[in-house]
């Protein structure tokens, strides 16, 4: 078993030390003359990591709170459009953090729909966190409800015991771990989080990523912002291992009947639906809706721009960088994800990629190979990077599920370790690996390669286009971002239904 | 045999001149020339171009300074007035001339060929004021007066370039600590403060439904409005607030890279941007004026204007100081708002 599991895990290990390790090395040797914790004495840079932790735990109560009751209704209740709206739950991961902050400030800025001003509040910012991370939070807790075993609850009503009660002693000890997983990836999010602070915070609601940013790209001063990138390693590292200690020690359920759904009954089921969609359409859908309204008053000179050469020209491109990185990232995570069953510290390296800073990772990756810096496969790999983690938690997590006797009975059976993964193991886990892949989707068509990596204008994606726009004064560029960042969701919603197809047998199977 | 290594000659021969030599050209992200150009270039110097773009300005210097010993392009255009000290001082680039046009006598950049220029000062929305029946303010001073409270945003100088210059006209204008008394002020009176052009053009500028009328922006935006207007105007909705002291020259430029390749090449690329097709196309592609005097200047235009009066600190008084500025800047503004 040990042995079998050591060998997936080299690939992703050489990927991390390659892509981060190395970098990230590179760098602190580059600035390690002038290292000093005196910065850290400095009252404005204590007030930044104090915001960036403070609002990143914030974020975290407020996504589990909020969270948990809408993930709870979605995986209990059927309804027409669930399949669609789980997968619309993902576009907010997909749109650029200018247009995104337009969409929220459309709603609460100075001019918004909903007639009160709320920008440069620590309360839009938080509402922005939610925007990009509620989404994580509510797909991994109905993905974990759904495990709950039906027997079990009906045990446990049957016994007396009320839906509350239920709640805590069966359905809890299942959904745990995968929000765990989910909260330890929105933490990380939050306190790395850049551009979203800045624009709907204000200044003084800045991440401490924003100081090392400042430092690295501004200052190049690679001394002080390598004690930053360190320290903001160091708490990324704890939460992560956190979290990997908190998953291991949870026993693995056995693979029984999942709960299935039913249609809401009566009034009060009713109620409670149409509350969870209307408070995860005011986190999520509004903010897009805001954009896609702004979008559609677009003159008809500005939609013919749509078909110029260079939209089509960065609509292949999304394409062609999306699939590469999605292909790299499903070898990446299916090691890695496999692997990290058995090793605490493997799984705590999952989320790697989104401990280190950024604007760090970026320079310290010109510094090792500047001879590949400006090549499609460093940005390939680049995009992989933050994208196959979320193949690997999936993994990760449909593994623990798996009952132990099956690939056993296949092994008993005759069948090598390898042909029982393929054969056993890894059809039953597909429909994790899915979500995994969209999720993974999601980020590679995202912005973070585009802004700090070098680029090349024949590899313009629709992001980039979008912020080119952005760059230039005049309501025709206005308004052509906006349009392009409609036929960006539309682009991403068709991935993730195509990659999410629902699987005859599995649907049997649930 | 003889045939056979023939034939090889010929393959190999054929292979080399499909692999044209490639010219590495370094920019920042606002670089945006007309296709057919550059197009034109390649096939005039039998070079493929490879334009590489490293982000805002600072941004990219400073990844062309990280690898200095490995160099990752061969020329960089976008090296500005305000980073040409630092470019020289990192020691990065190679003496650069060309013979190409008479340079405007506003656009000098020492150290560098000039390429384009253009004013960083303050825009406001014009609608707006009409609407607050508020006059303009006259000098920078009348900002921090409460009848002007809560209207100016600005970029943070350490994340934007604009910012940045608009930082530097203002201590150009008043000294190191006069400056900072009025960005404490201002900074009193409701000063907001985004992170780059981008932000604070489209959510904080009232003209594109954010709250401040006042936006730190270029002399020539008035004229893209009207050039990316949706249905054609005739007249800018935004227009220039020339006030003293808050009015930036930059000069963009281009130069070599020491440890480049294809130095022919190089210069060739040079006194491309210097010529007249690029000097003219340059104008409503990146929104600066022609560096090289004489070019035509493009009809839209006429919807900007040129100040008469700018700051131009001198090259020796800015460098080296200019970190400790932004960094007393951020201390003051950002800092003391908690």
């Amino acid at each position: 078993m040990n042995r079998s599991l050591a060998l997936p895990a080299l690939l992703p290990l050489a990927f991390l030390l390659l892509m981060v390790a190395a970098p990230l090395a590179r760098l602190l040797q580059e600035g390690h003359a002038g290292f000093s914790l005196a910065l850290l004495q400095d009252s404005y840079i204590q007030w930044r990591l104090l915001w960036s932790a403070g609002q990143a735990l914030a974020t975290c109560a407020l996504a589990l709170l909020i969270g948990l009751p809408l993930a709870w209704v979605l995986a209990r209740f059927d309804f027409a459009g669930r399949r669609l709206l789980l997968r619309m739950l993902m576009l907010p991961f997909v749109m650029p953090t200018l247009v995104a902050g337009m969409g929220v400030l459309a709603l609460f800025g100075p001019h918004g729909v909903a007639g009160v001003n709320l920008q440069d509040t620590p309360w839009l910012l938080l509402y922005g966190n939610l925007f990009y991370n509620l989404p994580l939070l509510v797909r991994a807790g109905v993905d974990g409800l759904e495990q709950v075993p039906a027997s079990r609850l009906a045990v446990a009503r049957t016994l007396g015991a009320s839906p509350w009660r239920t709640f805590w002693r069966v359905e809890w000890p299942v959904v745990r771990p995968w929000l765990a997983s989910a909260l330890c990836l929105i933490f990380l999010y939050c306190f790395a989080g850049f551009g979203l602070a800045l624009l709907l915070g204000g200044q003084r609601y800045a991440t401490v990523e924003v100081e090392i940013y400042t430092l690295v790209a501004y200052e190049l001063n690679l001394a002080d912002a390598g004690v930053l990138a360190l320290l903001a390693l160091g708490v990324g590292a704890a939460v992560a291992l956190a979290y990997a200690a908190l998953e291991r020690g949870i026993t693995r359920p056995q693979r029984l009947a999942p709960t299935l759904r039913t249609p809401a009954q009566g009034w009060p089921q009713r109620l409670l639906l149409a509350a969870a969609l209307a408070v995860l359409a005011l986190c999520c859908l509004l903010p897009l809706l805001a954009i896609v309204w702004r979008a559609l008053q677009a003159d008809a000179a500005v939609w013919a721009m749509l078909a110029e050469p260079e939209v089509l020209a960065a609509l292949g491109n999304t394409l062609r960088f999306a699939s590469a990185a999605l292909l790299l990232s499903l070898l990446l995570g299916l090691c890695h994800g496999w692997a990290a069953q058995r090793w605490l510290a493997l799984r705590a390296l999952v989320f790697l990629p989104f401990m280190v800073s950024p604007v760090c990772l970026a320079f310290g990756l010109l510094l090792l190979y500047p001879q590949y810096s400006a090549s499609v496969g460093l940005l390939i790999a680049a995009y992989a990077l933050l994208a196959y983690p979320f193949v690997a938690k999936g993994v990760l997590s449909a593994a623990a599920a798996l009952p132990p006797q099956l690939p056993q009975a296949a092994r008993t059976l005759g069948a090598t370790p390898w042909r029982s993964f393929c054969r056993v193991s890894l059809p039953l886990m597909r429909p994790a690996l899915r979500r995994g892949l969209a999720f993974a989707a999601a980020t590679a068509v995202g912005e973070f390669a585009v802004s700090l990596f070098l680029s090349r204008p024949e590899w313009a994606t629709l992001t980039t286009l979008i912020y080119q726009h952005l760059g230039r004064p005049g309501a025709a560029n206005l308004q052509l971002a906006l349009l392009l960042s409609c036929l960006l969701m539309l682009f991403a919603l068709l991935a993730f239904v195509v990659i999410e197809w629902p699987e005859k047998n599995h649907a049997r199977a649930d | 045999m003889l045939k056979k290594s023939v034939l090889l000659l010929a393959l190999a021969g054929l292979s080399l001149s499909a692999l044209a030599a490639e010219l590495r050209v370094m920019t920042h992200s606002s670089f945006s020339l007309p296709k057919d150009r550059i197009a034109e270039f390649e096939k005039q110097n039998g070079v493929k171009l490879s334009i590489v773009k490293g982000g805002d300005a600072g941004e990219m210097l400073n990844k062309l300074i990280l690898t200095r010993a490995n160099p990752i392009a061969d020329v960089v255009y976008g090296i500005d007035n305000t980073l040409i000290a630092k470019a020289s001082a990192a020691g990065i680039l190679a003496p650069t001339s060309s013979k190409v046009g008479r340079t405007e006598k506003d656009a000098q950049l020492p150290g560098a060929v000039a390429v384009d220029y253009g004013y960083v000062t303050l825009n406001y929305d014009k609608a707006w004021f009409a609407k607050a029946k508020l006059p303009l303010p006259a000098t920078l001073d009348d900002l921090t007066k409460p009848a002007y409270k809560d209207l100016l945003v600005v970029q943070n100088p350490a994340t934007s370039s604009t910012g940045l210059a608009f930082l530097l006209a203002t201590i150009a204008d008043r000294g190191e600590d006069g400056a900072f008394k009025w960005w404490e002020k201002v900074r009193d009176n409701g000063l907001k403060v985004n992170k780059g052009w981008s932000e604070a053009y489209y959510t904080d500028f009232s003209r594109n439904g954010g709250s401040r009328p006042i936006v730190v922006s270029y002399a020539t935006s008035p004229a893209a409005e009207v050039f990316y207007s949706k249905e054609k105007i005739s007249e800018s909705p935004t227009a220039n607030l020339l006030l003293k002291g808050g009015v930036f020259l930059q000069v963009e430029g281009v130069a070599l890279l020491k440890g480049g390749k294809e130095p022919q090449a190089a210069q060739a690329f040079v006194d491309f941007l210097r010529s007249d097709g690029v000097q003219t196309g340059l104008q409503t592609k990146m929104w600066m004026y022609p560096a090289v005097a004489g070019t035509a200047i493009d009809p839209v235009f006429a919807h900007a204007q040129k100040p008469a009066k700018f700051s131009n600190p001198s090259l020796a008084a800015m460098n080296g100081k200019t970190a400790g500025w932004v960094s007393r800047w951020n201390r003051l503004v950002v800092k003391q708002a908690n």
